[in-house]
């Protein structure tokens, strides 16, 4: 956006209020390719609602979305999906007695020419794309509920990569997982951005964030109240944000200095 | 465990349904064999208390009575999956029944009120589907509600009087039979050599597979697992959540309006009072067949048993002599057993 280049995703003056309560208030924010955004902010503050609206499962009260520069309407999640904007959510939204392929496919399912499931193809695919994230990955037919978390977590993730995203949303993508699952998430998010995807990351960890993010948008309260690279920014710089909703009075001093 | 055991020693069988629960994460196969295994003791069970109930007379006549449940079930065990429920199909059954007779009564052929009465059933559950998605009503209160009102247009059409006297053709569904072989006896009467597969036992084998065949291999039938195991997660994927559940409560309907036309071309009389409590037979059918109430599984074979033990439970203690307010001791029993083993298994 800075350098003039038309941002991949862009949201531009969002609200959302139900009722008298106003959940995000004038928000703008923009992604471009190859680009990991932190969406950062304390529980309520906002940040879940706004990629919500962003990932179709919420209508915004006012505002616009722009994909590549032309405005776009997200009314239902299999909009976002169209657009190319895919979501990993932080409850997986995995169907339990559903197996892998399926959750998978889930809504988008493969179909033979006489309209009937192919589940072959669905299975060969599924393992394809799931060994690619873990090799380990087995018993693909089993129920997700007798999976475990990690393996949960693969799939969810298998199945908002596997479809071709332009954007990505990840909440909270590493907070059910151990330390090499963890690693895994991170190398796929390089190799993501590598790929030119624009991610857009909700993470409460610190580390994580200051690894992975190019730049930070902090939410409090449903304003965006700072949106800095993350090089001109500490931890303690944004942990200010989340919880005070403004930078430390030293910060520009430090800037200068 | 005990209390299981206790509470249905009657029928002496059920213990195996509670063995199987006993074995978690074994899951679903060893669920759908112990209700097999039901079956098969019950059957042994009952043709040792009267040697009749093995001639092939007999078995048509569970083949009958069981049809009307199992399409109730069929519809029923759609519902279930998706984590709803119909009280409606009981009602729905009569309703459309009643139509189809009052069309034919009218003047119209046979098949245009048959049609006309399946059509009714299914609008009726097409209707479930808008309360439960649109009015956002508990599916437990919107088919209650609906019980009540088709039960009460029902009557209100016929004036609580059955509708009788419509002839031969509309008793052909419910009292014909496939490949029947009939003699003339040389005293004059007429001689069955083989009664032949009755049409209500056919019409229910091939809506079985007609179900099955959706809920496995169509994109429909895997929403409507993915909605009863997740409703937040289908919609996240894309799923229209709202067109599955009207698909399911409509064909619910649809099915209703079948059973409805077998049973009152049994009786060749379209009967507004038939079908009270029809609806606890296809949820029972659908649950000791292992759908789970929570939503998310279940299986059309699983049904299929689960109407053939209900079914044969009721035509053996009637052919054991066991009296009918007995029966439905027996029956109440078997409910509580199958949803305590649900529990157990979603328990784990």
């Amino acid at each position: 956006m800075q350098n003039g280049a038309t941002p991949l995703v862009e949201m531009r003056h969002i609200s959302k209020h139900f009722g008298g309560l106003h959940a995000v208030r004038d928000v703008s924010i923009s992604l471009n390719p190859g680009e990991v955004v932190g969406v950062l902010g304390h529980n309520g503050a906002g940040k879940s609602c706004l990629m919500r609206i962003l990932s179709g499962a919420m209508a915004a009260s006012s505002g616009e979305i722009f994909l590549r520069g032309e405005k776009i309407e997200i009314p239902t999640p299999s909009a976002a999906r169209d657009h190319g904007i895919e979501t990993i959510y932080q409850t997986l939204a995995l169907a339990d007695h559903l197996d892998a392929p399926a959750n998978l496919f889930l809504g988008r399912e493969l179909k033979t020419w006489l309209g009937n499931l192919d589940k072959k193809r669905m299975l060969r695919e599924a393992e394809s794309v799931l060994h690619r994230l873990n090799p380990n990955f087995k018993n693909l037919t089993v129920p997700v509920s007798a999976m475990s978390g990690g393996q949960r977590q693969v799939i969810a993730i298998a199945r908002a990569i596997h479809f071709e995203a332009k954007v990505l949303i990840m909440d909270e993508p590493t907070a059910a997982l151990g330390p090499s699952e963890t690693e895994m998430v991170s190398s796929l998010v390089e190799k993501l951005r590598s790929e030119g995807i624009g991610i857009f990351l909700v993470c409460h960890d610190m580390h994580d964030v200051f690894r992975l993010c190019d730049r930070v948008m902090v939410m409090n309260n449903g304003r965006n109240v700072g949106d800095y690279a993350i090089d001109q920014v500490s931890k303690d710089d944004v942990l200010s944000l989340i919880i005070k909703g403004e930078l430390p009075a030293d910060w520009s001093d430090r800037r200068a200095a | 465990m005990s209390q299981v055991e206790g509470s249905t020693s009657k029928p002496g069988d059920l213990d195996l349904i509670g063995i199987a629960a006993s074995l978690p994460r074994q899951g679903d196969l060893i669920q759908k064999l112990s209700a097999l295994a039901t079956l098969v003791v019950l059957v042994i069970a009952f043709s040792f208390v009267n040697g009749a109930f093995l001639s092939s007379a007999n078995a048509m006549t569970i083949l009958l009575q069981t049809a009307v449940i199992g399409l109730l079930g069929l519809g029923m065990t759609v519902v279930i999956i998706t984590g709803g429920i119909d009280l409606s199909v009981g009602s729905v059954l009569a309703l459309s029944g009643v139509a189809a007779g009052l069309l034919v009564k009218a003047g119209w052929s046979v098949p245009v009120g048959f049609a006309g009465g399946v059509a009714v059933g299914t609008f009726c559950g097409f209707l479930n589907g808008l309360i439960v998605t649109k009015l956002r009503i508990t599916p437990f209160i919107a088919t209650l509600g609906m019980m009540l009102i088709a039960r009460g247009v029902a009557l209100q059409i016929t004036g609580a009087a059955p509708v009788s006297q419509l002839g031969d053709a509309f008793g052909r569904l419910g009292n014909g039979a496939l490949f029947r072989i009939v003699e003339k006896a040389p005293n004059g009467f007429p001689k069955v050599v083989f009664p032949g597969i009755p049409y209500p036992a056919i019409l229910l084998l091939v809506a079985a597979v007609i179900i099955a065949y959706v809920l496995h291999k169509r994109g429909i039938g895997r929403h409507v697992y993915a909605v009863g195991s997740n409703e937040e997660a289908a919609h996240l994927s894309g799923v229209s959540v709202w067109r599955t559940k009207l698909f399911a409560y409509s064909l619910s309907g649809f099915m209703a309006g079948l059973a409805g036309l077998v049973l009152m071309s049994r009786l060749v009389t379209a009967q507004p009072s038939e079908g009270v409590m029809a609806e606890l037979d296809a949820i029972a059918a659908a649950v000791i067949g292992g759908a789970s109430l929570m939503g998310g599984a279940g299986t059309i074979s699983g049904t299929m048993i689960g109407a053939f033990i209900i079914g044969i439970l009721r035509n053996g203690l009637n052919m054991a002599g066991v009296s009918s307010f007995i029966q439905q001791i027996v029956i109440g029993c078997v409910v509580i057993g199958a949803v305590y083993v649900d529990q157990l298994r979603n328990r784990r």
